[in-house]
């Protein structure tokens, strides 16, 4: 195999793919192995964990076809490393040729390296507009669960039929995110599939990182098993999540008693700012209090090691005054993830589920459970 | 100007042993022995008619009553000893706030702020002393020096002494004289270092370095080589009586856990299983007594052969409800090979916070997977309440989980037992 690529076109290949491996145990020894399969002018690069396949393509100058197995990290940092430019790969049995001006590495080919191989379905792919699926994914994929021990099935996100369309919900049990695209169909009417979020993270980076005039398509096929993302030159294979998405929409209050509407630019930077004292911001247990009163909010977070901090938003509040606590980390991924300007706030009781949503976003619901102070 | 002697070491002697000989006066005279006592029980602590016939701390208790078999051996009470330390440190913060305990039965002090009070280092010496014996009717036996490698080498020095005869008084007090701290340091055998243990103390006298002295007088470049690099630096200020590390105020605890070595090796899944449940179980209890609470539980087991390994789950919030930690350690421990059979299994709980800190609890939607509601949890951490308000008005083993009572009743892990080996 040999090829010149430009820089910058195969980095940002390499790194797509690369994605893959990141959290696969092994990848910060460079036992994990990115797969170059170059034919004619395209070069393939795929990167795999056991669930996941990222495989993304360039176009480069071609001279010999073939396949070689490298170092992921390694290969990454090395081309990250050069200059702007051409970089020549020339890959021999044992090792592989990375140069670039007159920098130049022999790199040994990552014998043993596994490439998952995830079957791709058959069934005709269906288009989905990226750029406003790549939003709502933004929305949503936050509210998954992170750490898989717990509940294996909180780590994806339900792609679910709707009657008027499509509509993607993640929760951690703690939190809850809805998001509706209306007459968009995507799953089959009554279906659903279990996405891991993981995989809907780099579908989101990938399609919501082109420019707004350039909406580009994502095609979507699914099997019973696997998922497969077709964007432009990259291609994201998952394998499905398995087990029961818990029953979510029965946990939504029919109504709510106190609503506090507020600028949601206001309320973000005030809970960024307060959010400071929070040292671990993955500590659940260091809340934010909101008091919610005629004026509006007044947000206060204390800790015993850092100190205390305290501002007021304004706002319109309907009810008694009423005192709820919050992550602070959950409560403001709510509130970035709404898009219009004034956010409301709904609340029962500080011990029941709050709600957050856009005023006239219909489509866009962030439900979360408070955090109980004495 | 002399460097001010402030750094005093503090240390009670054969303390075990001799509260139980306090508590009870017809052992007086005897060799005791506390540690574990059974087959692979280790020496805790003798007192000095046991040591006269070369019983020691640490040996196994095989050895030591083949070399003392009229000795009184008892398994220890580590309740009583907790009770009586901290007495001693009662008496520690009469005259001075910076105490670094080292273990129950001793600690560094800081006592330079004390001097107008209290006078010299030696007066304090004294008056701990004369306040020990006093009010806990023991005997202690105090180093002072101006480094805490020191005081703590003087405090040995001031140590009675074994002997078939009966225990001859030692000093009590010994001051290492700064102008005289290398004359008293280098005669030393290097094992009396920090960070010299039996492997490091042997490849040092592969190169005929046995004393301390010998240590000062190698090339700090060679040692390195010897030794790694930091150990090396690190002996070699040792080795010339630099230390400067200062007296440490109470050192936050790291973790909190219960470990026990089994009579026979365990091969049977539900046996350990039960001992989870009593060790996490009893960790839970000794979490919530210091308003802890932790987000990594830790299960440990170690082999026949000795090989050893640990699996680990960490949370998103610290827990110390006994409930939970059972559930998890008994989790982890159902993802370990059982099928060499296990030796020692522990269980501990560590990241830990305080309670306090930790000021609010996150509620949920549901409780994920199965398990159980907000209501359910309310009615868990309620149970936690009343098992500890039990066991704090009638004992430890008052009361506990029912899976844990056997042919000889209720098994309740408690602090101390069977730490120095199991009992059969």
């Amino acid at each position: 195999m040999k090829f010149r690529a430009d820089r910058d076109t195969l980095l940002e290949t390499l790194v797509t793919a690369s994605r893959a491996t990141s959290t696969r145990s092994g990848a910060s020894f460079g036992i994990v192995g990115l797969k170059l399969h170059l034919r004619g002018q395209q070069l393939e690069v795929c990167g795999s964990d056991p669930d996941l396949v990222i495989e993304a393509r360039c176009e480069v100058a071609g001279d010999a076809d073939g396949t070689v197995l490298v170092p992921s990290r390694l290969v990454v940092d090395i081309v990250r490393s050069f200059e702007s430019g051409a970089v020549t790969v020339v890959a021999g049995d044992e090792e592989v040729r990375f140069q670039s001006g007159r920098a130049e590495f022999l790199v040994r080919v990552a014998v043993g390296a596994e490439i998952t191989r995830l079957g791709v379905p058959e069934q005709e792919g269906i288009e989905i507009p990226g750029a406003v699926f790549a939003d709502g994914l933004r929305q949503v994929v936050r509210a998954a669960l992170v750490d898989d021990s717990r509940a294996p099935q909180l780590t994806g996100v339900l792609m679910i039929a709707t009657e008027g369309g499509l509509r993607l919900v993640a929760t951690d049990s703690y939190r809850l995110a809805f998001r509706d695209f209306a007459g968009m169909t995507v799953v089959e009417p009554g279906g659903q599939v279990l996405v891991p979020a993981k995989a809907l993270a780099e579908v989101q980076r990938l399609a919501g990182s082109g420019k707004a005039d350039d909406d580009r398509t994502i095609v979507f096929r699914h099997s019973d098993l696997d998922a497969v993302f077709d964007l432009v030159d990259v291609r994201i294979t998952t394998r499905l999540l398995r087990g029961q998405f818990p029953e979510v929409e029965r946990l939504i209050p029919t109504s709510y008693a106190y609503h506090l509407h507020v600028a949601r630019d206001d309320l973000e930077a005030a809970l960024r700012r307060v959010r400071l004292v929070v040292r671990d911001t993955k500590d659940a247990t260091t809340p934010v209090r909101l008091a919610l009163h005629e004026g509006g909010v007044d947000l206060t977070v204390l800790t015993p090691e850092s100190g205390r901090a305290e501002e007021s938003v304004e706002g319109v509040f309907e009810g008694d005054d009423l005192t709820v606590a919050f992550n602070p980390s959950y409560l403001l991924d709510g509130v970035e993830a709404v898009r219009a300007d004034t956010l409301i706030l709904e609340v029962n009781d500080p011990g029941k589920p709050a709600l957050v949503r856009g005023e006239g976003e219909d489509e866009y619901r962030y439900l979360l459970m408070p955090v109980k102070v004495s | 100007m002399t460097a001010p002697l402030d750094i005093l070491h503090v240390d009670m002697d054969a303390f075990f042993a001799a509260v139980e000989i306090l508590d009870d006066p017809s052992l007086q005279g005897l060799p005791v022995i506390v540690g574990g006592t059974g087959s692979r029980g280790v020496v805790a602590s003798c007192s000095y008619e046991a040591r006269a016939v070369g019983v020691r701390s640490a040996m196994p208790m095989v050895e030591a009553r083949r070399r003392c078999p009229r000795a009184v051996v008892l398994s220890g009470r580590h309740g009583r000893y907790g009770e009586v330390s901290r007495r001693l440190h009662e008496i520690f913060e009469v005259f001075t706030p910076i105490i670094e305990p080292i273990s129950l039965d001793e600690a560094f002090l800081d006592v330079s702020g004390g001097h107008r009070l209290f006078g010299s280092s030696m007066e304090i010496a004294e008056a701990i002393r004369a306040r020990v014996a006093e009010d806990l009717k023991l005997s202690c036996s105090v180093g002072i020096a101006r480094c805490k490698l020191l005081a703590k080498l003087a405090s040995r020095a001031a140590k009675p002494i074994a002997s078939v005869s009966g225990p001859l008084a030692g000093p009590g007090i010994f001051v290492v004289d700064p102008e005289r701290e290398l004359e008293f340091l280098h005669p030393r055998p290097v094992s009396d270092l920090w960070g010299v243990g039996p492997r490091t103390a042997e490849r040092l006298a592969r190169y005929g370095i046995a004393t301390i002295g010998d240590l000062a007088n190698v090339d700090a470049e060679h040692l390195v080589r010897f030794v790694g690099r930091s150990a090396g630096a690190q002996l070699h200020d040792l080795a010339w009586a630099r230390d400067d590390r200062p007296v440490e105020m109470g050192r936050p605890v790291k973790s909190v856990g219960h470990e026990e070595t089994f009579a026979v090796d365990v091969h049977d899944r539900e046996q350990l299983r039960l001992e989870v449940t009593r060790m996490a179980e009893a960790v839970g209890s000794r979490l919530r007594a210091s308003d802890l609470g932790g987000r990594t539980v830790t299960v440990k087991l170690r082999y026949g052969d000795f090989t050893t390994i640990t699996r680990s789950h960490s949370l998103h919030r610290p827990v110390a409800s006994s409930a939970e930690l059972v559930k998890i350690a008994a989790a982890l421990l159902s993802g370990a090979d059982v099928h060499p059979g296990v030796r020692l299994l522990g269980v501990s709980v560590s990241s830990l916070e305080t309670r306090a800190a930790a000021s609010g609890e996150q509620l949920s939607l549901w409780e994920p997977a199965g398990g159980e509601t907000d209501l359910a949890s309310a009615a868990r951490a309620d149970l936690d309440a009343v098992v500890d308000a039990i066991r704090e008005r009638y004992g430890v083993a008052a009361v506990g989980p029912a899976a844990l009572v056997g042919a000889s009743g209720l098994r309740v892990k408690q602090l101390g037992d069977s730490q120095w080996g199991p009992s059969r």
